[in-house]
């Protein structure tokens, strides 16, 4: 099959899914909740001119961004401690397997009670529940490293802060970033449901907003710029990730695929 | 046995040992206990809520919406990844709603799910069904491409129908990678529908908690937590019974 054959067949379900949407939602034929494309996008450009848009964009990246950054540092320093030090991971592990199986978003009462509806809320829950699948990846990446890595360096007199940076960080980075990626996934759906449960600002109010006046373009545009900002996330997290695996995906699937 | 004790001590400490700290600090009035209540307490209520039958009967709403959309799931998903694998015209249709749709944070569209499919348990179901079809999908794929083939041209070699290679070759090989997205998917079950009870219902574990939050009863709130990890727990553990059933030449990693 050809290139120009397989982009065809890429781009047909999702064109023809917008194009039916549009041209059904023209001639109500649709629901009224689901509003067409076109006005979707003049919903998005009406909401970028009152300025709205960008309060609530604000908010909700402030939030996740900071959450996030809290999250990951943390699971990070305790997940490399916790593989190296066994007394680190002695007293961590039956706490993470106790509450890895509890969506994090059920302590949200508890959150909103302690830290008030403002940001602080949000970020303390978001930073919760990103902390466990970045503690899990990096705890798990750094028992996983081949013992004979470190004593090769070690043998060699390599001091133990540059056995740290320069064998174990290498050796955990490629699972510290698919701890790192779940956490981004995580953050975006705490940071949703946080939002529309208790909040007075950002995205999902925005679109719950847009429910409470039944207009639905400006719902979809809020869903829209929600999905964006997670997909963007997430590219910007797998260009970091290329950047500094480098070494690592020589040869592996991921490189041919580019 | 004396040194085996001390292991286990020294292995488990962290919880009994925060359980203690949390119980005194709210025997001691240092933090008020209606805001955070004593273990001793959520215990109590935890002991009469589920004797009541109160928390029985939300954790089994909430268990059977979350099953019914992830077994729609991984019943429609994994055929699908099968014939995403195997086609290239069905992969390349479909290829880039599964893996630019994969990163997008897909709880944005609850909202139209709910305006579709009604407040209650269709709405919660149709979207469960969604959250879990793109880690089924995803892993699935990956474990019915990975597979080599010279497998199935010995197969073929040997003259074995299309059927056979499917049911015999294709098919034990791709079961790793399916579980493994089973069980990806299966934690993912139980948050969806959590978070959208919380949302909005008035039955399952997520309006339990959202409704004995505002009458400022956390006591209950921890009860509830408490039962969704054991659910959670024993959902990935039957789980994991039943891959070793299947899967029984190879064992899990973790």
């Amino acid at each position: 099959m050809t290139n120009k054959s397989t982009l065809i067949l890429n781009w047909t379900v999702p064109v023809l899914a917008l194009v039916a949407w549009e041209v059904f939602g023209r001639l109500d034929v649709l629901p009224r909740y689901l509003s067409a494309p076109t006005l979707i996008v003049a919903g998005l450009w009406e909401l970028a001119i009152t300025g709205e848009l960008f309060v609530a964009l604000a908010a909700s990246l402030y939030r996740v961004a900071l959450g996030f950054a809290i999250g990951t540092a943390a699971g990070i320093v305790a997940g490399l401690g916790a593989g190296m030090v066994p007394g680190v991971r002695h007293f961590f592990d039956p706490l993470v397997s106790l509450l890895f199986s509890i969506p994090k978003i059920a302590f949200l009462p508890i959150f909103l009670l302690l830290f008030g509806l403002g940001h602080a809320s949000k970020i303390s829950i978001i930073a919760f529940s990103v902390f466990f699948p970045v503690f899990i990846a990096s705890r798990h990446a750094v028992l996983s490293i081949n013992p004979i890595l470190v004593w090769a360096a070690q043998n060699m007199g390599t001091p133990p802060r540059t056995v740290f940076f320069r064998v174990i960080i290498p050796a955990a980075a490629p699972q510290l970033f698919s701890g790192i990626r779940i956490g981004l996934a995580h953050a975006f759906v705490v940071l949703f449901a946080a939002e529309l449960i208790g909040s007075k600002a950002g995205l999902a109010n925005l679109i719950s907003f847009g429910e409470e006046w039944v207009r639905f373009d400006l719902m979809f545009a809020g869903i829209v710029c929600f999905a964006v900002l997670g997909f963007g996330s997430d590219r910007i997290l797998m260009a970091i990730r290329r950047r500094v695996l480098k070494g690592h995906l020589i040869g592996t699937e991921e490189q041919a695929l580019q | 046995m004396i040194a085996q004790a001390g292991n286990l001590i020294a292995r488990w400490y962290s919880i009994p040992l925060l359980l203690l700290i949390w119980q005194a600090a709210v025997g001691t009035g240092l933090v008020e206990s209606r805001l955070l209540p004593s273990p001793a307490q959520v215990w109590s209520v935890l002991v009469t809520e589920i004797g009541n039958g109160q928390l029985v009967y939300h954790a089994s709403v909430t268990v059977s919406r979350a099953f019914v959309g992830y077994t729609l799931a991984a019943l429609i998903g994994i055929p699908f990844a099968a014939a995403m694998a195997r086609s290239t015209v069905w992969r390349n249709l479909f290829e880039p709603i599964f893996f630019l749709g994969y990163p997008v944070p897909k709880i944005a569209l609850f909202p139209v799910f709910t305006y579709i499919f009604g407040i209650g348990t269709p709405s919660k179901i149709a979207f469960t069904f969604l959250e879990c079809l793109y880690p089924i999908v995803v892993t699935a794929f990956f474990g019915f491409r990975g597979i080599q083939t010279r497998l199935i041209w010995t197969a073929a070699n040997f003259g074995a129908s299309r059927f056979v290679i499917l049911r015999r070759v294709i098919l034990p090989a791709a079961l790793p990678s399916v579980f493994a997205g089973l069980r990806v998917a299966l934690p993912v079950a139980i948050i969806v529908v959590v978070i959208t009870e919380m949302i909005g219902d008035s039955i399952g574990l997520g309006y339990y908690i959202t409704i004995w939050s505002t009458r400022f009863s956390f006591s209950h709130v921890y009860a509830a937590i408490f039962v969704i990890g054991v659910c959670g727990f024993v959902l990935d553990q039957a789980l994991m019974l039943v891959r070793r059933r299947v899967v029984y030449w190879q064992r899990e990693v973790a």
